[in-house]
C-alpha cells in the first residue's frame, strides 16, 4: 500500500502551472512523500474548489513554493531535530525536521524516515516547537489545549482539536542536501501559504 | 476505500460585507457559540489586511488570534445561488468556548453543510418509498398519506402501544415539542422511547432520587472547583471545550474511568489522580471512598447537618422523597432512603464497603481509595471545594447503584449547592427535549411489583412483535441499542421478511399491502433522517422523510448549562427535505388531529414557551418580553447571539434575567416579577423538604448479574467496553462524510493490551472480530408482581433470558491505555455495532442498559490497508502527557 500513489498533495502542487514548470521535479516530490518507485498519476484537486475556489485577485500575487536546502543528509542522526524558516522568513514560517528513526509518510533518506512540519498548532496556534516526542514519533501535546500529532502519518491528529493535519514541508534530497520544496496544508494564521506575508 | 481528501494550502477569507449569522455548534453538549460568514461565490473575497476580511484582523494572524482552516470552508445554495461559508468559532465570545476555542468537531462544522459536489451529496433529498425492494421518489402527500391511512388501521384495531415511535432527544425544541405533541398529546402511546434508551424516564435515576437536578451547574463551577471527580468519561474526549477551557484550568482532577486517556494523562500531569476500575464496580468504589471520608471523620458535618434530609423528612409528606419515587417498589422493599446516621451506620457495617475488599473487585489500588478520599475532603486539614461529574461509563454500567452512591459521596463532601461544589452530568448531547406533555404512563403495558406503571421497554416490546407501526426520527435504533445484531434480525423478520411488500407506486395498493402486513402480525416502518441510516432506512424502511438540518431552519435549544440559544438559518434545505415539526404537523393534520397547523418554527417555539413554564428550561420569560416589544420569540433570542441566556430565564427590574446554577444556596431572589417562577429548587435541592437524601446501594441488587456476565478469562473472553471518541460525533453521520474526519477514523477500532495482543497474534492495524454467542437477551416479563422478579437471577431461571449472538469487526490498536483482558472500541459504528455484545437485560429499576459491560471473545482475521498506508488511521497512543 505505502508505494500507492496518493492524493495527498497540496493543491498548489497540482495545479498546471506547478506541473508545466517541471514534471521531473513534480515526480521527485512524490517520490519524496510515498518511496520511490511511486507510479506517477494526474490528480486534481477537488473540481467546486478549482472553479471557485480563489479570486482573481489572490491568484495574481501566487508564487511557487522557493526550493530550499535545509540539512546535510550525512549530519542527520535518529532523534535529531532542527528548526528551520519555510517558506517564508516569518516568524510562523518556524517548522521543524526531524530524523524518526521509523519510516514515514514523506519521509525522506535512505530509511525514509526524514520529515519536516511546521511549528504551530493548526488548532489554535500553539507552539508545537519542542514537544517532538522521539519515542513515540509523536508532536505534542500542544502546551494549550493538549493536541497530539502523528508525524508518521503526515502530520495526521492523533488526538485533539485541529481542523487540520500539521502542515508538512515536502522534502526532497539532492545528493547529501535536504531540500524543502512545499508545504502541505495551511500554516496556521495564513490564509494562503504562497503569499509572501511581508509583501 | 476512504474518501479522497486533499489537505488545502490556502483559503478565502470572508469579505467585510460578508453576512454573519449566530448559531452554536450542532454537536457535543458544550454548545459553542460559532458565526457564519456567507458571501456569493461570485463576490470578491476579502483581503489579508484587517480594513479587507470580515474579522477586522490581519493575515497572518496568531497564536490565539481568529483564522480559518480551509475545513472551515464550504459552498452552500441560498435561492439557489452559490454562497461561500466560512463557519468559525465566535471569537469575540465570553461564554462556554472563550477566546475561539473549539474541538475538532465542532471546528468542521461548514463541512456538514450540503454541497452536492462533496460527500454530503448522500443526503436525502425526498419522500421515498420501497417498492420492490428499492426506495422510489414520491410526494410528500403520498407518503404522509400512507403513513396516516396505516396509523389510522393500527390505532383502531391494536391500541396506541402498537403505533411506536423512537426519536433523538435533542434535536431542537421545535421539533421534540411537535413530536411529543403528536405522539403523547394526539396519540397518547406509551410505545416511545428516545434515541439513547429503551424506555422514557430520568437517565441518572440515583440523582434524582437524592434531589438534584442533573445539568444544575454552571461550567464556571468546573473550574472553581478544587478538585473535580470526573466519573465514567474522559471530557477531554466527549465534551472538549468543557475540559480545555474550565478543567484544565485550575481543579486538580480524579478520573475514574477504565482506560487511560489523554484527559488522564493531563490530569496525572498536574497533580490527578487515575482510578482504573473493572467496568461496572463504581458502586464499590463510591461506598469505599465513603466509608474512609466517614471512618476518618472527614465528611463535612455542617453541610449535613443544614441539607441533608432526616429519617422525618424522608418519611413525611407528598413529593420526592424515597418513600415517593417513582418507582414504588422501592418503597416495598425499604431498602434505600436513609438519614445521615443511617447511611453511617449501613456503611460502616456494610461488607461490600470495606477497602479491601472493594479494591479487589474495582480492581482499584487501595492507597488510591485513600488518596481520592483525602483530595476530595482536604482529609481534616482545610477543605477544598470539590464537584462530582458524571457521564455514561458510570450511569450505563449501573444505572441506579452507581448514580445514588456517586451522589451520597458527593453529599458527604458537602457538594451539590454552592458554587465550585456541585454536582451534575457533563453530558452528551445538548438539551434539546421541549415536551408537550409527560410520558402516558397510565398507558404503559410495563408495571413494576406493586402497583406502580413504569415506562415501557420499547425493545423489548419489538422483540415480542407488539409494534405494527414505528416512526423513527433521527435515530438509528438498532446499532445504539444493546444486542444490535439480534435486534436488527428481529426488525427484519418484521419487516422485509415478512411476505406483503409493496410492489406498485399506487397509493391505494400501497397502503392495502402494509395493511396487510400489519394485520400478519408484521410491521411498518418510516424513517425520518437527513441521510440513509443502516440498516434501519436502508434496510427496514417502507418510507422515509427527507429532513431538514441544522443551519437549515432556524431552530433553538440549551447546552450542558442551560443556555438557550438560536441556532440561524443561513442556507436553503437540499430538495424537498422539510423540519421534522413540519412533517409531524402535516402528518397529524392527515390523521385529523387539532394544534397542529404552524407555519414557521417560530409559532412552534411560542407555544412551546408556554409548556416550559416552571421547567428547568423555562423560556416563558423570553417569548413574554418579546411581545412586549413586537418581536418574534426567535427575533428576540437572535439577539442575544451567542451568548444567548441560560433557563429558567427571570425577569428583574423588568430586564431578562438567566439562572447561572440550580440548587444554588447563594442565590438571593426578591418576588417574582412578570412570569417569572420561582421554583423551589433555584435555591434548594428537589425534594420534598429542599434538602438532599442519601441513598443506600446495595451491591446484592446487581451482584448476581455482574458475577454471571463477568468475562471467563479462561475461555478467551474479555471485556469489550465501548465510548465516544474525540474525533466521531454520534454515528458518524457527518464524520463519514468529512474526508478529513474519515481519513482519520476509516473504520472503527478496538484498542487491545500488548499482552493480549501476542498471545493472539495481534498488531496494529490488523483486522480483529470481536464475537460471542452468549449476549443475554431478556424476553417478555412486563408484568412483574413480586419484588424477586426484579432480580437476574429470577429472570434466568424462569426463562426469561435467552442467549443471543454477536459478531463484529474492527482495526486493531495495540496499547497499554487498556489493562489486559479489556477493550475499548467506539460506541456507535452503524456497520459494526459494538453494542452487538452488549446484554440486552436492563437495570430492572429503572429500564436502562449496562451499554459499557459487553463480553466477548476476539480473534486476529488478518491486516487492514491502514496498517503500511501512512494517509489513514494512526495507531499512536492517544494517552501522551
Amino acid at each position: 500500500m505505502a508505494s500507492k500513489p496518493s492524493e495527498l498533495t497540496p493543491a498548489s502542487l497540482q495545479e498546471p502551472r506547478c506541473e508545466a514548470a517541471d514534471p521531473a521535479f513534480l515526480l521527485s516530490r512524490r517520490q519524496f512523500l510515498f518511496g520511490v518507485g511511486a507510479t506517477m498519476t494526474v490528480l486534481s484537486m477537488p473540481g467546486w474548489l478549482v472553479r471557485r475556489g480563489m479570486p482573481a485577485r489572490v491568484h495574481a500575487q501566487v508564487a511557487e513554493y522557493p526550493r530550499q536546502t535545509i540539512a546535510r543528509l550525512s549530519a542527520l542522526r535518529t532523534g535529531d531535530v532542527l528548526s528551520f524558516n519555510y517558506p517564508w522568513d516569518h516568524p510562523q514560517s518556524l517548522n521543524f525536521l526531524v530524523k524518526l528513526g521509523e519510516r514515514a509518510g514523506g519521509g525522506v533518506g535512505p530509511d525514509q524516515d526524514i520529515v519536516a512540519f511546521n511549528s504551530f498548532c493548526t488548532h489554535q496556534g500553539g507552539p508545537m516547537a519542542g514537544t517532538f516526542r522521539a519515542d513515540i514519533g509523536v508532536a505534542g501535546p500542544c502546551p494549550i489545549h493538549w493536541t497530539t500529532f502523528d508525524l508518521t502519518r503526515h502530520g495526521m491528529v492523533v488526538s485533539g482539536h485541529a481542523t487540520l493535519g500539521l502542515p508538512q514541508i515536502l522534502l526532497e534530497v539532492d545528493g547529501d542536501e535536504i531540500v524543502a520544496v512545499g508545504v502541505m496544508g495551511l500554516i496556521f494564521g495564513y490564509y494562503d501559504n504562497r503569499v509572501d506575508p511581508s509583501a | 476505500m476512504p474518501l479522497e481528501y486533499t489537505p488545502l494550502d490556502h483559503v478565502p477569507l470572508p469579505p467585510k460585507d460578508a453576512q454573519v449569522y449566530t448559531t452554536a455548534c450542532d454537536y457535543c453538549i458544550v454548545g459553542c457559540g460559532y458565526k457564519v460568514y456567507r458571501w456569493p461565490v461570485d463576490a470578491p473575497a476579502g483581503g489579508p489586511r484587517a480594513a479587507e476580511n470580515a474579522f477586522g484582523v490581519d493575515f497572518p494572524s496568531g497564536t490565539l488570534r481568529p483564522w480559518v482552516s480551509p475545513n472551515q470552508h464550504n459552498i452552500v445554495r441560498v435561492d439557489g445561488r452559490e454562497h461561500h461559508v466560512v463557519v468559525v468559532p465566535d471569537f469575540e465570545t465570553q461564554v462556554v468556548n472563550r477566546s475561539g476555542n473549539h474541538s475538532i468537531r465542532g471546528g468542521t462544522l461548514a463541512l456538514k453543510c450540503y454541497n452536492p459536489e462533496t460527500p454530503t451529496r448522500e443526503r436525502l433529498l425526498y419522500p421515498m418509498i420501497r417498492v420492490n425492494g428499492e426506495l422510489q421518489r414520491v410526494d410528500w402527500d403520498t407518503a404522509l398519506e400512507v403513513m396516516a391511512a396505516v396509523s389510522k388501521h393500527v390505532l383502531a384495531n391494536y391500541g396506541e402501544a402498537a403505533w411506536a415511535m423512537k426519536t433523538y432527544s435533542y434535536e431542537f425544541f421545535e421539533n421534540t415539542f411537535a413530536i411529543t405533541k403528536l405522539a403523547f398529546g394526539a396519540i397518547k402511546t406509551p410505545a416511545f422511547s428516545q434515541h439513547d434508551k429503551p424506555a422514557m424516564g430520568n437517565d441518572t435515576a440515583g440523582l434524582d432520587d437524592s434531589g438534584l437536578i442533573n445539568f444544575s451547574p454552571s461550567y464556571d463551577d468546573w473550574q472553581m472547583a478544587d478538585v473535580l471527580f470526573i466519573s465514567g468519561t474522559d471530557p477531554y474526549e466527549t465534551k472538549t471545550v468543557l475540559f480545555t477551557e474550565f478543567m484544565m484550568k485550575g481543579p486538580k482532577l480524579i478520573m475514574v474511568l477504565p482506560r487511560r486517556t489523554a484527559g488522564v494523562a493531563f490530569a496525572e500531569s498536574r497533580g490527578g489522580l487515575f482510578l482504573q476500575v473493572v467496568p461496572g464496580t463504581d458502586t464499590l468504589l463510591h461506598l469505599a471512598i465513603s466509608r474512609v471520608i466517614l471512618e476518618n471523620g472527614w465528611e463535612d458535618r455542617e453541610f449535613i447537618e443544614r441539607w441533608i434530609a432526616t429519617s422525618w423528612e424522608i418519611n413525611s409528606g407528598m413529593g420526592r422523597g424515597t418513600r415517593n419515587t417513582p418507582w414504588q417498589w422501592r418503597t416495598t422493599w425499604g431498602q434505600f432512603g436513609t438519614d445521615f446516621q443511617g447511611y453511617r451506620d449501613w456503611l460502616l457495617g456494610y461488607e461490600w464497603a470495606e477497602l479491601d475488599r472493594a479494591s479487589q473487585v474495582t480492581g482499584v489500588p487501595k492507597e488510591k481509595i485513600v488518596q481520592a478520599a483525602e483530595m476530595l475532603t482536604g482529609a481534616g486539614g482545610e477543605r477544598p471545594k470539590a464537584s462530582f461529574g458524571l457521564e455514561k461509563g458510570n450511569y450505563w454500567s449501573n444505572n441506579y447503584l452507581n448514580t445514588a452512591s456517586f451522589t451520597a459521596m458527593a453529599l458527604l463532601c458537602g457538594a451539590g449547592n454552592r458554587p465550585g461544589q456541585v454536582i451534575g452530568r457533563l453530558g452528551g448531547h445538548q438539551r434539546g427535549w421541549m415536551k408537550f406533555a409527560g410520558y402516558p404512563r397510565d398507558k404503559s403495558p410495563e408495571k413494576l411489583p406493586g402497583r406502580r406503571k413504569v415506562e415501557l421497554d420499547l425493545d423489548r416490546w419489538v422483540e415480542a412483535g407488539k409494534v405494527r407501526f414505528a416512526w423513527v426520527i433521527g435515530a438509528t435504533w438498532t446499532a445504539a441499542m444493546a444486542a444490535s445484531q439480534e435486534f436488527e434480525r428481529r426488525f427484519r423478520e418484521m419487516t422485509r421478511d415478512n411476505p406483503h411488500q409493496i410492489t406498485s407506486l399506487d397509493k391505494d395498493r400501497i397502503i392495502e399491502t402494509l395493511i396487510r402486513r400489519v394485520d400478519s402480525g408484521g410491521m411498518v416502518v418510516t424513517v425520518s433522517d437527513i441521510y440513509p441510516v443502516v440498516p434501519m432506512g436502508t434496510e427496514f424502511a417502507d418510507i422515509v422523510l427527507p429532513a431538514a438540518a441544522w443551519g437549515e431552519h432556524d431552530t433553538t435549544r440549551c447546552n450542558g448549562e442551560r443556555r438557550l440559544r438560536l441556532y440561524s438559518k443561513f442556507y436553503d434545505p437540499p430538495g424537498e427535505a422539510k423540519p421534522d415539526w413540519w412533517a409531524i404537523s402535516r402528518f397529524a393534520q392527515k390523521m385529523g388531529f387539532q394544534g397542529f397547523d404552524w407555519e414557521t418554527g417560530n409559532d412552534v417555539f411560542e407555544e412551546a414557551a408556554r409548556f416550559s413554564r416552571g421547567g428547568i428550561l423555562d423560556y416563558y420569560a423570553l417569548v413574554w418580553k418579546a411581545k412586549q416589544e413586537g418581536k418574534t420569540g426567535h427575533e428576540k433570542l437572535r439577539e442575544l447571539g451567542t451568548t444567548g441566556i441560560q433557563t429558567p430565564i427571570r425577569v428583574e427590574n423588568g430586564e431578562l434575567v438567566g439562572t447561572k446554577r440550580l440548587h444554588d444556596s447563594t442565590l438571593k431572589l426578591g418576588s417574582p416579577e412578570g412570569p417569572t417562577i420561582h421554583a423551589k429548587w433555584l435555591t434548594h435541592f428537589r425534594s420534598h423538604t429542599g434538602k438532599a437524601l442519601l441513598i443506600k446501594t446495595p451491591w446484592e441488587l446487581f451482584g448476581d448479574f455482574f458475577d454471571y456476565i463477568k468475562p471467563r478469562r479462561e475461555e478467551g473472553e474479555f471485556w469489550i467496553t465501548n465510548g465516544r471518541i474525540n474525533e466521531i460525533w454520534q454515528s458518524g453521520f457527518d464524520d463519514k462524510r468529512k474526508p478529513y474526519m474519515e481519513n482519520r477514523w476509516p473504520e472503527t477500532f478496538a484498542e487491545i493490551h500488548p499482552e493480549d495482543a501476542a498471545r493472539l497474534g495481534i498488531e496494529s492495524g490488523d483486522y480483529i472480530r470481536m464475537y460471542s454467542d452468549r449476549v443475554l437477551i431478556q424476553t417478555g416479563g412486563f408484568n412483574r408482581v413480586k419484588p424477586e422478579e426484579m432480580r437476574f437471577t429470577w429472570l434466568l431461571e424462569n426463562g426469561y433470558i435467552r442467549f443471543g449472538k454477536a459478531d463484529v469487526q474492527a482495526v486493531a490498536i495495540v496499547t497499554d491505555a487498556v489493562p489486559p483482558g479489556l477493550i475499548f472500541t467506539n460506541f456507535l459504528e452503524p456497520g459494526s455495532p459494538a453494542n452487538s455484545l452488549v446484554h440486552r437485560v436492563p437495570d430492572p429499576i429503572t429500564n436502562r442498559y449496562r451499554f459499557k459491560l459487553g463480553t466477548g471473545k476476539v480473534e486476529r482475521i488478518g491486516e487492514s490497508p491502514y496498517k503500511e498506508d501512512f494517509r489513514f488511521m494512526t495507531f499512536k497512543p492517544r494517552d501522551v502527557g
